[in-house]
């Protein structure tokens, strides 16, 4: 079987400035990786090159999903394979969450037809999965962020692809919400199989998610391996230039890392 | 005043359908329904030659002129994107007064000329604002609004300067057609016209899902599988062409475009498939309505039409404008 997510030497520059390079890793289908590395390390740079969002900027080296060269795919055909989830913040469309959501079936509507069964158990299963079916006639603008974190959430999912791409989704949260999404995420990883890219700064996010961890600085590929390495601390001082204390959580026994002081 | 959706949509349509129908009967003299029916009677031919023709061109281009401002509204996330502030409209104006100025030579293509002019125009100006857009890197909103504005200038002091280069006849032909008129309507153009507004408006409606996601922002769109830059670039053309045609016609009318999606949006809400259909029937009304207002306001005296719409245009624009800074943002 071939890799959900595959890239070797992956780069990509804009007008001439290279802000990444050699970007090579491969994920099954169904695995879980955190993307952590400093502001401006590329790490959105790299989920907008699978979502062919990057502008007039280049890219180089090989880019596959599913076996098949990023290109050989249309756009709409993509859409079907792999979900996104931006970056809070962004202006919100004024629609309930129930119309935003069914934008997301645009990938299998050809023309302007209503929708089908297919489609409405798609969104019915994307808001209970979220627990936001009883939002689902509120607008997004009166949402609270963490509700419209979900909300954004539960439209990628509508949009029923196997790989879901998600740009800081907590970090805009008060701790509890972000704990909420972060257990949404794992679970949906568990339980439907999807394979998850999430971009983070919250470096407890990986050593608690497990899977795998990307871990990029100035757009190059600093490590990539599982998750509990990045424990053994020397990942993270390269990339930050910084040191780190790891602790044990009394509880869960997991590992708990914390930046020091400087 | 709370209605349902379909008591709206049922209310806008009967109010347009009887104002366009009842339309052409008035005039300088009202014209009785019943002496229709008498061929050959003087009041049946300025009917049937005069005020039929002008109230469906005034129709269409008011439709045209909404579809393509809903387009442009759209797809820059700006209620201000319309034709004008896009420099479309004045691009258009540029290529017919070329052919105004220029038109004894080219008279062998009879009045498909002046459409034709206006359609380069149009394409010329929309070209150089993709140009300068996509030099300044992406397809970044602000960026291609103000190289609109900048375009719009610098076509608009062409069209100055083209007037100047003319005679007097040629000037003041110039200067009427500018002010926005449909008082000089050629019958045989009324067909190009309503080919090419209703051809446009279905392609645009079969677009109504792409526009949909592009409202919510072109990010958002590409990860749902809109291939943007392509859909943006059909619609532009699309629209840009819808204008063209108009501006052929009846000289660039101002403020239809940025209006009535405008106000169907406010009222009906944000699905294209619903907004279209809303902002064709009531972009046809509105300027059927203006046009009514410049035959019979002073008649026998015909006001340009461009000037209505710019004395009611102006102040809505203020008013959008207002409550646009008091949420902050525009959408």
């Amino acid at each position: 079987m071939s890799a959900a997510i595959f890239c070797e030497n992956l780069g990509f520059s804009f007008s001439g400035e290279p802000c990444l390079k050699t970007i090579t890793f491969s994920l099954e289908k169904g695995a879980y990786l955190s993307i952590i590395g400093p502001n401006g390390a590329g790490k959105s740079t790299l989920l907008k090159i699978f979502l062919r969002l990057h502008g007039t900027g280049h890219a180089r080296g090989l880019a596959r999903v599913h076996g098949c060269p990023l290109a050989s795919y249309s756009q709409r055909e993509l859409a079907r394979l792999i979900a996104y989830v931006p970056q809070a913040g962004d202006r919100l469309p004024p629609l309930t969450v129930a119309e935003f959501l069914q934008l997301s079936r645009y990938p299998y509507a050809f023309g302007a037809k209503g929708l089908s069964a297919e489609d409405r158990e798609a969104l019915d299963k994307a808001l209970a999965h979220t627990d936001m079916t009883r939002l689902a006639a509120r607008r997004l603008d009166t949402l609270s962020g963490g509700e419209r974190q979900k909300a954004f959430l539960a439209a990628a999912l509508a949009q029923g692809a196997g790989i879901l791409l998600l740009d800081e989704p907590a970090s805009s949260l008060d701790p509890k919400h972000a704990a909420e999404v972060s257990l949404l995420l794992k679970t949906l990883n568990r339980e439907q199989g999807i394979t998850m890219l999430t971009v983070t700064h919250d470096l407890n996010h990986p050593l608690d998610a497990g899977g795998q961890t990307l871990v990029l600085r100035r757009g190059e590929q600093i490590f990539f391996g599982p998750s509990d390495m990045l424990a053994r601390g020397d990942i993270l001082e390269a990339a930050f230039n910084h040191t780190f204390t790891f602790l044990r959580h009394p509880a869960t026994g997991k590992t708990l890392v914390l930046a020091d002081q400087p | 005043m709370h209605l349902t959706f379909t008591q709206k949509k049922v209310l806008l349509t009967t109010g347009c359908v009887l104002l366009v129908v009842c339309a052409p009967f008035w005039g300088m003299t009202v014209i009785s329904p019943f002496s229709l029916l008498e061929s050959g009677s003087p009041e049946a031919e300025v009917f049937w030659r005069l005020r039929l023709p002008r109230a469906v061109a005034a129709f269409l281009s008011g439709a045209g002129l909404g579809v393509s401002g809903m387009v442009f509204q759209a797809m820059f996330r700006n209620p201000l994107a319309t034709p004008f502030t896009l420099g479309v409209s004045s691009g258009a104006a540029f290529g017919a007064s070329v052919y105004f100025r220029f038109s004894a030579p080219l008279l062998l293509l009879g009045g498909a000329g002046s459409l034709g002019a206006a359609l380069c125009g149009g394409l010329l100006s929309m070209l150089m604002v993709y140009l300068i857009t996509r030099a300044r890197g992406g397809f970044s909103t602000s960026v291609m609004l103000l190289a609109g504005v900048i375009i719009n200038f610098f076509f608009s002091s062409l069209v100055a300067f083209v007037q100047f280069w003319s005679n007097a006849n040629d000037s003041l032909r110039i200067m009427h057609w500018l002010m926005g008129s449909l008082a000089g309507l050629e019958i045989a153009r009324l067909a190009d016209l309503a080919f090419i507004i209703v051809a446009g408006a279905l392609l645009i409606f079969r677009l109504s899902p792409e526009l949909d996601l592009l409202t919510a922002g072109d990010e958002l769109a590409a990860s749902r599988g809109v291939a943007v830059r392509q859909a943006k670039v059909t619609l532009f053309i699309v629209a840009s062409v819808m204008v063209g045609a108009v501006v052929s016609l009846g000289g660039p009318i101002g403020f239809v475009g940025m209006m009535t999606p405008h106000i169907c949006r406010l009222w009906l809400g944000w699905a294209h498939r619903q907004l279209l259909p809303a902002t064709f029937v009531l972009g046809g009304s509105f300027l059927t309505l203006c046009d009514l207002l410049a035959r019979t306001a002073l008649a026998p005296a015909e006001i340009p039409i461009g000037i209505i719409t710019a004395l009611i245009g102006a102040p809505f624009f203020l008013w959008t404008l207002f409550r646009a800074n008091q949420k902050g943002e525009l959408f």
